[in-house]
């Protein structure tokens, strides 16, 4: 395995490409109870079209999330679930848009539910018995999400913002899609996806890295199988489809999240420091320092629920920002005003150096949470990038940049908001 | 490993020194009566402590003091606690070894801190009208904002109806007529007084020796005329009549909300057997219910217990189809009665063991599950350490999670359901 030393974060990473394909991460953390495994896919619910042994495929929205929920069963009646929970830990996965994380904690039999980890999702078992049963349970997720309003805002403005993208269409697909997916089409993207090739395993603890790399092995074998090819080109241009979509629901108070789109930031370094920038310039323009920000907050058009940043995936990125508001217009009117003249005025070296201060410090303090480790070092990993190199990007960042970034993208032709109302007084009563 | 420094009469300072964390924490908490009277303002008060300062008299002014300090964050710190609400501080930053040679972290923290609580800018006798007035609308927003999250909403109706005559019925935040009625004067009274007679805790986690943030920390609180007064023991429930309630919503899924009592409390021998069997019925992905409800009978997303310890409730929610109320009820009752006669499996007890163990295991692993874990237990009077809590863990029997289970009984039912008549899209 290599090693590689951050003296800079007290942090060492040892690294290992295995014959099969998979690499192995390890984070050592002496003296820890817990430790993590994820065992993780570059697969998510925007990969539905994809070509595998020369054959193109067209898989059914909301594939990705439904066998995340499917592989927790094995041949032979065996539960998953309870399998772990006789060991003492416990064994959870989420499906993203670009990802799909299986992961355990554990403060005991760590080598035991690492070889479980690794069995259960490369295992794919699949009955239609069981996957009929798993509909209910998607279908009752499904309509719990449609009465959320965090999700259903964001999904709007996603429909809202892209055409052809299929981060417009929502993680866990539609009570229609879900009807479409058989055993054969889980089976056909786990062979697809979960070959070694595609994943990462990434662990977290007081535990011997060379140890880990020797279990992946013995359980995932030397064996190279094809992965599948995943098609990617979807056409953007920088205008959202709609400017505004609005609905009603039952909430407290109105409530809006809006973006900007952003040229996609491809991947490696310059990705990442593109993303750098790009979270530095929404703290100057909307963070809890900026001026806005106080504006807002007192003129009463914001609370402590508004913030936002910079979120990016495979083939689009955007600036986001929501919260509760009695006027998310004004809010949008103001974020436009203030962009416009950070992009002429810029910001003073003083200020650039205290948020850069800040955001090196909070990313610093992050590094403890093992979960949020992990789940970051994977997302960089699949954008082609080692994530405890960011104290260096941060250096290197200059504070024209900032203004640069906020007035190519701070436009109201790149604008769209999604807002959700309360349904009348009268009808609630 | 946790060292209690008593710094005054009634100031208490709790510090775990631990080089392996890259941030620490420390919080400070008045420690307070749970009541009507007072639970808004205790709610609102530190809202309104950080909106600024005399010296950083605005939010802008703060949070750029807090991103020299390498982006530390303090937020308002408001608890329930059985019979106690607390309000204070909590405060996370990174440790010294990360920062540039010759800053320094902890000490302009410390200062900073003394500026929030003591150096709030006044008029006529109060607080600035301006800060108390929008905080009292963040706090009401907030409030309605519970409304969101229907699973949060729905088991805090829940726990209003069944705890009507207990304070554990009152909201944590207060109640939104309580908020409107405060004013920048009657808040500041109320803040120098709770200043002068309550119970002051504070925690530390980091990589500094105890005594150092004793002395850090000693002169906070120095205040002439403070003659804390100790609070009343924790309490068991006062039960209020029993009922069932239905209310309806513009929702697709129903919340069912169930809510059982128990004598066994935290303060009680049978506590860890308690917790064991609120795991095998409800806690988690291999209870009883979620593989039942959830796994077998596909009658709902989610579905989970949980009990209070400190007032000897447990209550169980699940999301299910509106149609299906009466089957998952009485499925919920039914797997209940089968913990109470004993039936599961040596292996569903050892797995809720190992569970909570592995918890408690976890608990030295990072600064705020520390600080939560400490805080709370000394104040729900909980006496056990981590260590401790794992032996009385290990030693439960499968019929002693039983017999706790044969302690519950149905109390309060609500159900959050979908409107029936139609109304007119938007």
């Amino acid at each position: 395995m290599i090693q590689f030393d951050y003296p800079e974060l007290d942090e060492t990473l040892y690294q290992e490409i295995l014959p099969n394909g998979l690499t192995v991460a390890v984070v050592p953390r002496r003296g820890f109870a817990r430790s993590t495994a994820y065992f993780v896919t570059g697969y998510g619910s925007i990969h539905n079209q994809f070509r595998l042994e020369g054959e193109r495929y067209q898989a059914p929205a909301g594939v990705a999330h439904y066998l995340e929920h499917k592989m927790f069963e094995l041949p032979g009646d065996r539960d998953v679930t309870a399998e772990f929970a006789a060991l003492g830990a416990s064994v959870n996965a989420f499906t993203s848009y670009d990802m799909t994380a299986y992961y355990f904690t554990c403060t005991q039999a760590f080598d035991q539910c690492l070889r479980l980890l690794l069995e259960f999702v490369s295992t794919p078992y699949f009955t239609q018995e069981s996957v009929d049963r798993e509909r209910g349970i998607i279908d009752q997720e499904i309509g719990m999400n449609l009465d959320a309003p965090d999700s259903v805002i964001f999904d709007n403005l996603m429909a809202a913002l892209y055409e052809n993208h299929p981060i417009r269409i929502p993680i866990l697909g539609t009570r229609e899609s879900i009807r479409e997916i058989t055993p054969e089409i889980l089976s056909l993207c786990h062979r697809a996806f979960y070959s070694p090739g595609n994943m990462l395993l990434c662990v977290i603890g007081d535990v011997n890295p060379k140890s880990v790399a020797e279990i992946a092995r013995q359980v995932l074998g030397d064996e190279k199988r094809p992965v599948g090819e995943r098609e990617t080109a979807w056409q953007e241009v920088m205008t959202p489809v709609e400017a505004e979509t609005v609905c009603a629901m039952e909430v407290a108070m109105p409530t809006f999240s809006m973006a900007f789109k952003c040229e996609s930031t491809g991947a490696g370094s310059e990705a990442i420091r593109r993303e750098m920038v790009a979270d530095l310039a929404a703290e100057a323009l909307f963070g809890e320092s900026s001026e806005l920000y106080l504006w807002l907050y007192e003129q009463g058009l914001i609370d402590s629920s508004f913030g936002g940043g910079f979120e990016t995936l495979e083939g689009c990125a955007m600036l986001c920002v929501s919260g509760d508001s009695n006027d998310p217009r004004a809010v949008r009117e103001a974020i436009l005003q203030e962009g416009e003249r950070l992009s002429q005025e810029g910001i003073s070296q003083e200020e650039f150096l205290r948020m850069k201060r800040s955001a090196l410090g909070r990313r610093i303090r992050g590094l403890d949470s093992m979960d949020g480790t992990c789940f970051r070092i994977c997302a960089y990993h699949f954008s082609g990038f080692d994530y405890f190199r960011f104290p260096e990007i941060y250096r290197d960042i200059r504070r024209e940049e900032i203004q640069e970034f906020l007035g190519r993208v701070v436009r109201r032709e790149r604008c769209a908001i999604s807002i959700i109302y309360p349904l009348d007084g009268e009808e609630r009563q | 490993m946790i060292e209690t420094h008593s710094l005054l009469p009634g100031v208490t300072l709790r510090c775990c020194r631990d080089p392996r964390f890259k941030q620490g924490c420390l919080s400070i908490q008045l420690v307070r009566p749970m009541a009507a009277q007072e639970a808004a303002m205790n709610a609102l008060l530190p809202t309104v402590l950080l909106r600024g300062t005399t010296r950083h008299p605005d939010l802008r002014g703060i949070t750029m003091a807090l991103d020299d300090l390498y982006g530390a964050a303090v937020s308002p710190l408001v608890r329930r606690v059985g019979d106690y609400q607390t309000t204070g501080l909590y405060c996370g930053f990174m440790d010294q070894r990360f920062t540039l040679p010759g800053d320094r972290v902890l000490e302009p923290l410390a200062d900073f801190l003394q500026e929030l609580l003591f150096c709030s800018p006044l008029e006529g006798g109060g607080f600035r009208e301006d800060f108390v007035e929008s905080e009292k609308r963040n706090l009401i927003s907030s409030i309605d904002c519970e409304l969101n999250d229907k699973q949060t909403y729905a088991m805090g109706q829940l726990l209003k109806r069944m705890c009507r005559e207990d304070s554990f019925g009152l909201p944590r935040l207060g109640e939104k007529e309580q908020v409107t009625a405060i004013d920048p004067v009657g808040l500041y009274r109320h803040y120098q007084k709770i200043l002068l007679e309550s119970p002051i805790e504070m925690f530390y986690v980091g990589s500094a020796p105890g005594e150092e943030v004793a002395a850090l920390l000693k002169p906070l609180f120095d205040l002439p005329g403070r003659e804390p007064a100790p609070l009343a023991p924790q309490t068991d429930l006062r039960p209020s009549p029993a009922g069932e309630y239905t209310e309806t919503m513009e929702v697709s899924q129903g919340k069912l909300c169930l809510g059982f009592t128990t004598p066994i409390t935290n303060r009680r021998e049978e506590f860890a057997a308690m917790q064991l069997l609120n795991i095998i019925y409800g806690g988690g992905m291999t209870s009883k219910l979620f593989m039942n409800l959830r796994e077998k009978q596909s009658l709902c997303y989610s579905v989970g217990s949980n009990y209070y310890g400190s007032k000897g409730i447990v209550t169980v929610s699940a999301g299910i189809d509106c149609g299906k109320r009466e089957q998952a009820q009485q499925e919920i009752l039914r797997q209940l009665e089968l913990c109470r006669q004993g039936a599961f499996t040596q292996e569903e007890l050892n797995a809720a063991k190992q569970a909570l163990i592995s918890s408690l295991r976890a608990t030295h692993d990072s600064p705020g599950a520390i600080e939560g874990y400490y805080a709370t237990a000394t104040l729900s009077s909980l006496g056990l350490t981590p260590e401790a809590y794992i032996q009385a863990v290990s030693a439960v029997t499968a019929p002693q999670a039983a017999r706790a289970a044969e302690t519950l009984k149905l109390h309060t039912a609500y159900f959050l359901s979908e409107r029936t008549t139609p109304h007119d899209p938007i």
